[in-house]
C-alpha cells in the first residue's frame, strides 16, 4: 500500500513539474519568439552541418567518386584515424602548439598587463604598440614572418651570419626539429597582446585600497600580488586561458600559410591536416571523422568556459 | 520485295547527306596543322608568320557576335612568378573579348594555380561552380571521372581534334569521352648561370648532360663559391614540385606507374623502383650529403628561386622561358648596385636541354591547361549559357589567343598558333623560346587517373621531404610512398 501510494505521489509531483514548466515557458512566449529566428538560424548554419560532419565520418569518398556516391564504412574511418601514425604525430604537434602558445601567451601577457598597469611616461603608447600583432592580420603577419623565417635570405639568418655568431643561416622552418618551436613563437607573437587586454581589464576591477590596506599591514610587493592582486584575477585568467587555448586548438592561418603542415607532417596540427584531407586529398569521410572528433575536445573546453563563467556570475551574484 | 516510301527515301536521303558533310568537316578529314615529325626550333621558325587567322569571324560561326546571355568563368590566372608581359595579354583578351561580344555579361574569377583546385572542389560540393572553367592539366580527368562536366571537343567549337597535342587531348579524355579543350602546353628547359659556372671552374657554355651531374655541378658550386648550386623544389600542395621532380624521376628510368611509356597502362607502381629510389637518392645527395641546394627547399616555389638566380646565389633551376622576363621585370624594380649585379646575371643566364637520366633518357612533364565547361546541376543556378562558355572557349583556343595568352611561359595549344605572325614576333622578341620548344617531343604528361592531383601534390612531395628531412631513409620514403599510392588507388581510406 505503502509502495503504491508512494509512486502515485511520485507522479503527481512530476505532473505539477511539468505543467509548472508549461506555464513559465507560457508566460515567456514573447521572450522564445524573441529568440526564435536566431535558434533557427543556428539551427541551419551549426545543428545541420554538425550532423552532416557526424554522418559523413562514417563514409568513404574515394577521389573518383562524387560525394553522392559516397560507400558507407561504419566506424572505419575513426579505426583508420586511430591506428594511424600520422594521428598521433599530428595530435602531439597539436598538444604541443596548443599548450605552448596558450601558456606563454598568457604569462606574457599577464606580464605586460602588470608592467602596463604602472603609471608612467608613454604608457599610453606602448600599450597601443603591444596591441599591433594582434590587430594585424594573421595572413599578413604569416607571411611577413616567413620572409624573416627564410633559411636563405631571412633577415634573422643574415643578421646572425653578419655579426659572426652563426657560420651558416639557422634552419627555422625546413627542419623537422625547429619548425613547431619556430611557429610557436609566431603565435605567443600575434597572441599575447589579446592576454595582455583581458589582463589589463581584470586589473582595473582590483579594489585600490585592498592594496593600500595591505601595504599599510606591510605586505611586500609579491605578497600583495599573491593574496590580493591575483585573486581578484583568478576568474579572468581561466577565462581567457580556455578563450586562448581554443583559439589556439583551431588554429589555421599561421602553420598553414607559413609551411603546409611540412616539412614532413612536422607542422601539422588537427585542422591544417583535416583541411588537407578534405581539400586536398577529397577524404570527406576521414576529414569529418576527424572533425567529430576535434568537436568533442571542443565541446568539453567549452564547458569548461562555461562553468568559469558561470562561476564569475554567481560570484557576482553573492557579491 | 521492300517498299521503298517516299517519306523512307526522303529521310535516308537526309541521313546520307548529314553523314557525308559530317565526313567531309574538319574532325573527320583534318590532317594536324603541322607536322610533328619535323619538330625542331628551325621547322618552328619556318612556319612561323605563315597563316592569318580571324578569331571573331570563326568564333562567329560558332556563337553569333550579337548573342545574348551571360557567363561565369574560373580560370587558373597570372601568380607573382610570372612577367608583365603575360599580365597585360590577360587584361587585353578580356577587354577584346567583351568587344567582340557586348551582349555577354561575363563574370570572370583568377585563381592562382594552389588555389585553383580547392576552390573548384568546394564549389563543386555546393552546386556553386562557374559555367566554364580553365584548370591545370592534371586536374580534368579527376573532375571528368566524376562526371561534373559536360563533353566537349574542340569541333564543338569550331577547331579540330588534329589542331591540337596528342598529349594534351589524352589529358582532356575519359573512359573514351573527350571533356575539355587545351589552351595552352609546355614543357621546362634547364636554365645556368655561365658567370657562376665559370668561377665555379665549370664550362660556362655547356650545362650539365646528366641529372648524375647535375649533383656534381651543384656541390661544385656550392663548395667553390658558397651559393646554392641547383634550385631544388620540394615543398608539398605546388604545382612547382612535381614540375621539377618528375622530369628527374623518368630521367633515371623510374615513375608513379609506366607513364613514361608509349602506351601507358597505370597498372604497376614503379615509384619505390630502384630507379625511382636512384632519382630520389640524387634529391638526397643535394639537399642532406653536399647541402649544395637552397636550404629553403621544402619550403620554396619556384618563385621564391627567381630572386635568389637574380641575386646570383642561384647556379641553376628548371623553369619556363617566361623566367628570362621575370629577371627583366624583377631587375626594373631593383635600385642602386642591385640593379647592375641584376644586369650581369640576366646576361649570363643561359638556357638548355633538361639532363637526362644515366641511361641517356631525357623527359620533361608536359604541362598546360584545358578549358571546360560543366554541368548544369553543378553550377550556381542550375543553368549554363552553353553558347556564352563556348563563345569564351572558341576565343580562347583560337590560334591567335592561345599563342597571345601563352605568349611568354607556354605554347599554344592550338597548333595552328605556332603559324601566326605573333608567333613569329615571339621568337624573336623571347630569348631561348626556341630551347624551350625544343624540349616539347620529350614531354611526358601526368597520369590521365583523377588519382593525378594527390599524387602529384601530396604524395611525390612528401616523399622528397620524408628523405630530406631524415624523417625516413630514402628507400622506406620510396616504399612509403608506393603503398600510399597503392592504397589510393585501390580506394583506401
Amino acid at each position: 500500500m505503502t509502495t503504491v501510494s508512494g509512486k502515485a505521489e511520485a507522479r503527481r509531483t512530476l505532473q505539477s513539474a511539468r505543467s509548472d514548466v508549461l506555464r513559465k515557458m507560457w508566460e515567456h512566449r514573447a521572450d522564445y519568439a524573441y529568440v526564435l529566428p536566431a535558434i533557427a538560424v543556428m539551427l541551419i548554419v551549426i545543428a545541420y552541418p554538425i550532423y552532416y560532419t557526424i554522418e559523413l565520418s562514417f563514409f568513404n569518398t574515394p577521389p573518383g567518386l562524387q560525394l553522392r556516391d559516397k560507400i558507407f564504412v561504419g566506424f572505419n574511418n575513426y579505426t583508420a584515424i586511430l591506428t594511424s601514425g600520422v594521428f598521433w604525430q599530428v595530435t602531439f604537434n597539436t598538444l604541443i602548439w596548443t599548450v605552448a602558445s596558450t601558456f606563454f601567451s598568457f604569462v606574457l601577457g599577464f606580464a605586460a598587463a602588470l608592467a602596463l598597469h604602472r603609471d608612467f611616461v608613454g604608457r599610453g603608447v606602448l600599450r597601443a604598440i603591444l596591441i599591433i600583432p594582434w590587430v594585424i592580420s594573421a595572413v599578413a603577419a604569416s607571411y611577413i614572418w616567413k620572409w624573416i623565417y627564410h633559411s636563405d635570405f631571412g633577415i634573422i639568418g643574415a643578421i646572425l651570419v653578419e655579426l659572426g655568431w652563426a657560420e651558416r643561416p639557422p634552419n627555422f622552418i625546413d627542419s623537422v626539429s625547429t619548425v613547431l618551436p619556430s611557429l610557436i613563437v609566431v603565435n605567443i607573437w600575434r597572441e599575447f597582446p589579446f592576454a595582455m587586454i583581458m589582463m589589463t581589464a581584470g586589473l582595473q576591477t582590483v579594489p585600490e585600497q585592498l592594496l593600500r590596506a595591505a601595504k599599510v599591514d606591510g605586505a611586500n610587493a609579491w605578497q600583495r600580488f599573491w593574496h590580493v592582486t591575483f585573486p581578484h584575477l583568478r576568474n579572468v585568467s581561466t577565462v581567457t586561458i580556455l578563450l586562448l587555448a581554443v583559439a589556439n586548438f583551431n588554429s589555421f592561418i599561421i602553420p598553414w600559410i607559413m609551411t603546409g603542415g611540412g616539412p614532413s607532417n612536422a607542422s601539422h596540427i588537427w585542422i591544417t591536416h583535416i583541411y588537407e584531407l578534405a581539400f586536398g586529398r577529397q577524404r570527406w569521410g576521414v576529414a569529418s571523422a576527424y572533425s567529430v572528433l576535434l568537436f568533442i575536445i571542443l565541446m568539453t573546453l567549452g564547458y569548461f568556459y562555461v562553468r568559469a563563467l558561470s562561476g564569475n556570475e554567481r560570484k557576482d551574484d553573492s557579491a | 520485295m521492300r517498299r521503298i516510301t517516299v517519306g523512307g527515301a526522303v529521310l535516308r536521303g537526309a541521313v546520307s547527306t548529314a553523314l557525308t558533310i559530317s565526313l567531309m568537316s574538319a574532325s573527320a578529314l583534318a590532317a594536324p596543322p603541322v607536322d610533328l615529325s619535323k619538330w625542331s626550333p628551325e621547322y618552328v621558325r619556318s612556319i612561323a608568320g605563315t597563316q592569318d587567322f580571324d578569331t571573331a569571324g570563326d568564333c562567329a560561326k560558332v556563337t553569333p557576335l550579337d548573342y545574348k546571355g551571360r557567363l561565369t568563368f574560373w580560370y587558373q590566372g597570372v601568380f607573382e612568378g610570372d612577367p608583365d608581359l603575360l599580365r597585360q595579354y590577360y587584361k587585353d583578351f578580356f577587354a577584346t573579348f567583351r568587344k567582340t561580344y557586348p551582349n555577354i555579361q561575363l563574370e570572370e574569377q583568377a585563381l592562382t594555380y594552389n588555389d585553383l583546385l580547392d576552390k573548384f572542389r568546394t564549389a563543386l560540393l555546393g552546386n556553386a561552380a562557374p559555367m566554364a572553367v580553365r584548370l591545370q592539366i592534371l586536374g580534368g580527368t579527376e573532375f571528368a571521372s566524376k562526371g561534373y562536366l559536360q563533353p566537349l571537343k574542340p569541333e564543338d567549337v569550331g577547331y579540330s581534334t588534329e589542331d591540337f597535342w596528342p598529349g594534351a587531348m589524352k589529358a582532356v579524355t575519359w573512359d573514351g569521352v573527350t571533356y575539355g579543350i587545351p589552351t595552352n602546353n609546355e614543357t621546362m628547359a634547364f636554365i645556368w648561370n655561365a658567370d657562376i659556372f665559370k668561377r665555379a671552374g665549370l664550362d660556362p657554355n655547356k650545362p650539365p648532360a646528366t641529372w648524375d651531374d647535375v649533383v656534381k655541378y651543384s656541390k661544385q658550386i656550392h663548395d667553390k663559391l658558397g651559393i646554392a648550386g641547383y634550385g631544388l623544389v620540394a615543398r608539398k600542395n605546388a604545382g612547382n614540385t612535381p614540375y621539377r621532380f618528375m622530369p628527374q624521376l623518368w630521367a633515371y628510368g623510374g615513375g608513379v606507374f609506366d607513364e613514361a611509356t608509349a602506351n601507358p597502362t597505370y597498372k604497376d607502381i614503379e615509384l619505390n623502383s630502384p630507379q625511382s629510389k636512384a632519382a630520389l637518392q640524387a634529391s638526397y645527395d643535394m639537399y642532406v650529403r653536399d647541402k649544395s641546394v637552397p636550404v629553403s627547399a621544402l619550403t620554396n616555389q619556384q618563385a621564391d628561386n627567381q630572386p635568389l638566380f637574380l641575386a646570383g646565389q642561384l647556379g641553376m633551376m628548371i623553369s619556363h622561358p617566361s623566367d628570362y622576363n621575370v629577371m627583366l621585370d624583377l631587375q626594373k624594380k631593383a635600385t642602386g648596385t642591385d640593379k647592375d649585379k641584376a644586369q650581369t646575371v640576366i646576361d649570363n643566364m643561359r638556357y638548355g636541354l633538361i639532363p637526362t637520366g644515366p641511361d641517356g633518357k631525357r623527359a620533361v612533364v608536359f604541362g598546360g591547361s584545358n578549358i571546360h565547361i560543366l554541368k548544369p546541376e553543378y553550377v550556381e543556378g542550375g543553368k549554363v549559357d552553353e553558347p556564352a562558355a563556348k563563345a569564351i572557349i572558341c576565343m580562347w583556343t583560337s590560334p591567335e589567343w592561345s599563342l597571345k595568352m601563352a605568349y611568354a611561359g607556354s605554347n599554344p595549344g592550338n597548333l595552328n598558333g605556332f603559324k601566326t605572325k605573333w608567333m613569329k614576333e615571339r621568337l624573336d622578341s623571347i630569348k631561348f623560346l626556341d630551347v624551350t620548344t625544343s624540349m616539347l617531343p620529350y614531354g611526358i604528361p601526368f597520369p590521365a587517373l583523377p588519382q593525378s592531383p594527390e599524387i602529384m601534390n601530396i604524395i611525390v612531395p612528401d616523399m622528397l621531404q620524408n628523405a630530406l628531412t631524415g624523417a625516413m631513409t630514402v628507400d622506406q620514403a620510396a616504399d612509403d610512398a608506393a603503398k600510399k599510392v597503392k592504397d589510393l588507388m585501390g580506394g583506401g581510406l
